[in-house]
Formats: C-alpha cells, structure tokens, sequence
C-alpha cells in the first residue's frame, strides 16, 4: 500500500445541518463522544496503509486544522510524505471559492503532480464509514478498471433529489450513474469514494476545468460511463455507513450506535479510529448517577440522570438534571433540576438551573456553541 | 554536542516492587496501571512536562518491555523533543564488563556519561512509586535560593507514622540536621519523598567517592545523603503538603485507587493546568447499558457495563456483563467480569477474566487479586487476600 495516497475533499455542506456546521466543514463535525466525522475517514486510509493523505479545505476550515494538526494521531507526521492540508488560495484562475470538487483539485494540481504514489483515494466527507480501504483497491487493482466507485446497498443511504446511485452489471461494471434524481432508481448508493490512478485523476481533473465543468458526479463520472470512454466499475462495502445531511441525520448516527451491535462493526479492533488526545481524566459517576444506555466520555461529571444520550469529553450533569434523548458536544453543564429532551448541544452549551427544554423527536432542537440557556 | 540544559531529571524506574505481588510478576512497578487510565510512571512524567522540565532519563532494570512499549517516543508526554526528551536508560556492557545497577546511586553513577551530555547545573532524582502532582520547578527555585548543594522533599506525615518513614530533622531555615531512617523515637514528622534535588557538580564527586568505597550498598538513602551530611555540604527540606501515596503494596495500590472516588478528589485530575498525560489506547466512549447501575465510580473509554459498578475504578477496555456485581474494586485495563460474577475489595489485573458467577474477595478483609491474563473459571470462590496466578486450585 505503499504505492497509494489519499485525498479527503472536505468542501461540501449542507443547510438542513443548522447551526452545526455554520462555523465548521461536515468533516469538522463532533460525533460520538470524542470524534469528528473526519476522523473515520483518516483512519481508514491509514489502517490500509496510506501514507501520504491530502485535506482539501474550504470554508470555516480552522476548527478542522486546529484538529488535524501535525497528522500526529494518525501517525501522519513523517518525513517523507504524511498528512498534507490544503486550504484554498488565490491563483490568477481561481478567487479561492471552489464550485465543486474539480475545482478543488485542479486548484491542488501542484500538490498530485508531486505526490509519488501511483494509485489514489479521493474521498468526500459526508458519509461516514470504516472501510478495508486496502481490499478496495486490490480490489481495483485486481480488476484492471480504470475506476472504482465504493458503493452500499444500505437502503438508508438512500435520498430523494440528493447523492448518487449506480447501476451494475453482472460483470460488476458501472452502467449507469445518476445524481441527485426525484427518486433513485438504483438500490446502490454511491459513497463518494473512488480509487484510480493519480495520474488519470490529473488528467480528468485537467479535462474537466477546461471545458467548464465543477463536479466529480455529474460532469465526470456520467459522462465517462454515458459514453464508455472509461471502464468504471463498483466494489461494494458490507460494513456501516451514515449519511450527513441533516440534523435529523446526524442524530440518528449517534443514537444508532447506542446499539451494541453497530458499534461493533464501526469499532472493529482490526480498524481502530484515531482522534485527537485531549488527556481528560475517567469520566465520575457520583452516587446519585443514573445511566442507562448511553455512550460516554472522559472527564465527564455525571451526578444526574441521563437516558439514550451521547456525552462528549468534559460534560457536566449535576445532581437532579434530566438528560434524554440528547447529544451534548464538549463542556456541555446541564445545571441542576433542568430537564431536557431531543436537544443537541454543541460545544460548551449551558443549560440553566431548573430549565425545561424538550424538542419533537423527529426534530431535535440544536442548541449553539457558547450559548446558556 | 548537545546544547547545555539548567536541570535534567533522573527517573529510578528499576525496583520490582515485591510487595505489590503477583502485580508486578511481568510488569516493573512503575508501569502498574492506575486510576482508570493511568500507570504509575505518568505522575513524575507529567510533573516534570509541566514543570519545564524537558529532559528525563528514564533508569530501568526489572521486567522493562511493557515500561518502554509505554514510554516510546515519549509524545505522550511531549517528550519526543530534538534537543532533550525522554530516554530509557538500560544498564550495559562497558568494555569487557557489563553489570546490573547495584543500587539507586550506582544506577545514576553509570549514567554519568548521558548526564554530562546536558552539562546540567542541576539533576533531579525520581522514583517511579507515587502518586502526586508537584512543581518540581518551585522546588528547583527553593535549591537555588537557599545555595543548596542538594534539596530533600518533605512531607509531614502523622507522629506515629514517622517511625515508619526516612525523616528529616530541621533548623528553622529547613536546613537538614539531621537524617534518621525509620527512627523508633522521631525528632521531627518530616518523612523524605525520595525526590531529591542536587548541585551536579557535587553530586557527581559523591557518586564517584562512594563508588570507590567498596562497603557502601551505593544507595542514595543509605550512603550519599548521610556522606554528604557527615561533610557540612548545605542541605535543605523543601516543604511539600499536597497529596502523596505511596502505592507500594496492594493495600496502598488500593488505597490510592479508592482515594480518586472522594468527593473533592483529594488528587485533582480534572486540573487543566496541570494535566496528567497517558498513551491514549483510543478506544470509543465508554457505554452504559440498559438496567446497568453505575455509581461512585471512575469508567473510562472502551468500557461496557451491563451489570452492577459501585465504588470502583475501571479501566479502558473492561466488560461489565449482565448481572456481574463489582464494589469497592478495581479493574484494570481489558478484563472482563462475566455474567452474574460478584466482586467485592479486589484487583483484577489487566486482561484477566472473571468467570460467570464467580466470587472474587470479600467484604471485609484483605484485597484479593487476580493476575494478569488469568482466567478465573465459573462459580468459583477466591477468599479475601488470595491473590489468584496460573497455579492457583480452587
């Protein structure tokens, strides 16, 4: 594996997510009690022996290099190659606003004509999973295909009038690729993952700017397939995935991991997830600690009760508080006797003595960074 | 040539740490996990990062291989620095010879050579066997206001525990007067903490006289502190009155676990000032199941409880099944505690498994413990104060 690089582009976003990513990229997002949504994706090209990964940035990209950092925690920080973060730039071409992911590319062209690697993973980040990212591109390498798209037959990938879902045949090439139509009209959905080699990639990113285009899906992968000047074919992933979309989404994602069996397959030992290490001591339960069915993290204070939640490093529930249903991001304090409900909490949210706050479950009420309530 | 650096520490890492048992049978005593998340090593590690301390040589004799997994690099700790950082330092061949580190000042004098690289005008001496937080930093500024040739730290322990510890007598000015190991009648409460501070220059003439002497055991307690005594040189008590346990037996061991549950935490970890750095296993948020019941406790990442935890510290990595009962105990690092199995007053070493229905120590009595990667079968019963290994019949 030591002939692949990997690209994250981390440029997309999505309105229906709220004030969660009005100050951070998707990628940037807090998930699961100590993680970020990249987090999944770094790893996965590092477990499968990636050595060399670029980060494309584009908006609000600071809380995802504050993250990243020297690439340290995913052992990114060697000599040669390891973690590269390319945030935009003005060039005579370009204002530093990418329209989409050639764009981004094309603005990084510098940086894949110096890479050595001969194959590459070009990832988005708005769906999360944890890939064998080294039996996908034996398995592209195997295959002799120019392209390989990762897709799931997850039916809850699936959206109308939004992502990108393939047609194959029994060959296991790509027939058809349609983006964001009313209904999909194929059961596999694409997960924005590709492997080709980095030279083709140069090339059809090359291509593409100079006739206008923006966009991997649409202007590229269609027309490739449409016209069969490239064969592409499908691998498929058996393991979890989660689609961020929405706030609707990003909660489910974290209640759906509350189940022992998702978890297991997310955390399989064989692919451990690597963050950044915050040093926070175990989390304390006091004796008037109630938990039951929730996933928490160090330095945590439990002296309430908590239900079906998600806690994030340095949260503080004091005694007679009543968390259900809730996602509370990093130094989140629920003061004593409030009670809430379906409520996410971002980063060190403060919920006041006695408040009552309860959202409709299928519309979680978020709560903004800093805010005390 | 190595830039010169004002201070550098020496961490005595060496002792097997009998008395913690079965323990210490494959790991040295400062690798002894601690506190949920910790092992030992890391408090005089972090101490030092914290304290501006950006050197340690790290001595190590017994059982190293899990001591220097651990330490590695060094990043942990931000101690994987080009100039300075942490070392392990292994007793070697030297010419013909090779031998093992005699003694706590014997360990430092065939470490001379890695000291000087730093031409320190101060070395400070660790050990690797207590929990505490302290600024070697004030007690480096105290040496050297005070035109110490060496700086003992002291802490006052109760009057009839001072026939128990080495104890400081003092002047009015903290100069020692005198040194008394475990003195039956003690003159003073101020017991040594086995931290010392020294003047380099002086302290590597005494290393290189008491070498030469052949009687001397070369032990910094027995030998250099009173040599140095018995010639005038100036010795000063530095004042420590924070938390300090010495977790040298299971007791202690137990003891130091149980005192993290206090409500203030006697040892604040949550203090963001002075954190206490650890290799992070990266393991997700602990979980607590439904119908668990967690209270009184320390759970830290990688955890599932399904069962009863009252009282107890937990580990990363540990299995709580349904219907297990643990109070009052400790459970180190990947272990698991079948279904229905009761353990009371007990440590259960890392990756040890408790077999269902079990019972594991008592409720009163002495701790009991199981060993490292020992399986204890189903609906067995280990008594108060057993501790469990490969050989043990039920």
């Amino acid at each position: 594996m030591k002939n692949v690089m990997g690209v994250i582009y981390t440029g997309e976003n999505d309105a229906r997510l709220r004030e969660l990513t009005m100050t951070r990229a998707i990628a940037a997002l807090p998930v699961l009690g100590r993680y970020r949504v990249i987090d999944f994706l770094v790893s996965s090209m590092v477990n499968g022996g990636v050595k060399n990964v670029g980060v494309i940035m584009q908006k609000n990209y600071h809380s995802l290099m504050d993250h990243l950092g020297s690439g340290k925690e995913w052992d990114l920080h060697g000599k040669n190659d390891g973690m590269y973060v390319l945030p935009p730039f003005l060039t005579r071409e370009n204002v530093g606003v990418y329209s989409g992911m050639l764009d981004a590319l094309r603005s990084n062209t510098n940086y894949l004509t110096r890479s050595k690697q001969e194959y590459l993973v070009l990832s988005g980040s708005n769906i999360i999973y944890n890939a064998k990212i080294a039996d996908l591109v034996r398995f592209h390498q195997e295959s002799g295909a120019d392209i390989t798209m990762m897709y799931t037959k997850d039916p809850s990938m699936q959206r109308d009038e939004y992502g990108c879902y393939i047609s194959i045949d029994e060959t296991g090439n790509v027939t058809d690729v349609e983006v964001d139509p009313t209904h999909p009209s194929h059961e596999n959905t694409s997960m924005d993952v590709l492997v080709m080699k980095r030279e083709l990639l140069r090339q059809l990113v090359d291509k593409g700017v100079a006739h206008g285009h923006h966009d991997m899906n649409r202007d590229v992968l269609i027309r490739l397939v449409a016209e069969g000047k490239a064969r592409v074919n499908a691998y498929e992933y058996k393991g979890p995935c989660w689609r961020m979309d929405s706030v609707q989404s990003y909660f489910k994602f974290n209640m759906d991991v509350l189940d022992a069996a998702k978890r297991r397959e997310l955390f399989h030992p064989a692919l451990p997830v690597y963050t950044k290490v915050r040093d926070e001591m175990p989390a304390r339960y006091t004796d008037s600690a109630n938990v039951v069915n929730s996933l928490v993290a160090d330095g945590c204070v439990i002296e309430g009760t908590v239900e079906n939640s998600v806690l994030f490093r340095g949260v503080h529930i004091a005694p007679g508080a009543h968390v259900k249903n809730c996602i509370i991001m990093q130094d989140g304090y629920v003061q004593a006797d409030a009670y809430i409900e379906n409520c996410i909490l971002d980063k060190q949210a403060t919920i006041k003595r006695n408040a009552r706050l309860i959202g409709p479950a299928v519309y979680p009420i978020v709560i903004a960074k800093n805010v005390v309530i | 040539m190595m830039r010169k650096k004002t201070c550098i520490a020496m961490l005595l890492a060496g002792g097997q740490g009998s008395r913690l048992g079965i323990l210490t049978k494959n790991v040295a005593k400062p690798a002894v996990p601690y506190g949920g998340k910790y092992r030992i090593i890391d408090f005089p590690l972090s101490n030092c990062t914290n304290s501006g301390i950006d050197t340690v040589g790290v001595l190590t004799q017994y059982q190293p291989l899990e001591l220097n997994a651990y330490i590695g690099s060094g990043a942990p700790w931000d101690l994987d620095l080009s100039n300075g950082g942490v070392f392990v330092l292994p007793p070697y061949q030297k010419g013909k010879v090779g031998e093992w580190y005699r003694g706590t000042a014997n360990a430092i004098y065939q470490n001379m050579a890695f000291i000087e690289q730093y031409n320190p005008d101060y070395v400070l001496i660790l050990s690797g066997d207590h929990i505490y937080k302290m600024d070697y930093n004030a007690m480096l500024n105290f040496h050297i206001r005070h035109g110490a040739d060496a700086t003992i730290a002291v802490r006052p322990v109760p009057w009839e525990e001072a026939s128990r510890f080495g104890i400081m007598n003092t002047d009015a000015d903290d100069n020692i007067t005198e040194f008394e190991e475990k003195p039956k009648n003690p003159k003073s409460n101020k017991a040594s903490m086995g931290v010392y501070i020294f003047t380099w220059e002086k302290l590597r003439k005494y290393l290189t006289d008491d070498e030469a002497d052949k009687k001397s055991s070369n032990d910094f307690g027995k030998n250099i502190i009173p040599t140095m005594l018995a010639d005038k040189q100036v010795m000063c008590a530095y004042n420590f009155e924070g938390y300090w346990k010495d977790v040298g037996t299971i007791e202690s061991l137990w003891e130091a676990n149980m005192d993290l549950l206090e409500t203030p935490m006697p040892v604040d970890l949550h203090d963001k000032k002075w954190r206490i750095y650890a290799r992070n296993p990266g393991l997700a948020p602990h979980y607590i199941a439904k119908g668990a019941v967690v209270e009184d406790s320390l759970v830290t990442e990688g955890c599932e409880v399904f069962g009863t935890v009252k009282h107890s510290v937990i580990f990363a990595g540990v299995t709580i099944e349904e219907g297990a009962n643990v109070q009052d105990s400790v459970i180190m690092p990947g272990s698991v505690i079948k279904r229905g199995a009761v353990v009371r007053r007990a440590i259960v070493s890392e990756n040890a498994v408790v077999g269902a229905g079990s019972f594991v120590g008592e409720e009163s009595g002495n701790i009991a413990v199981v060993g490292t990667g020992i399986t204890v079968p189903a609906g067995v019963k280990v008594a108060a104060g057993v501790q469990v290994d490969e050989n043990t019949e039920y």
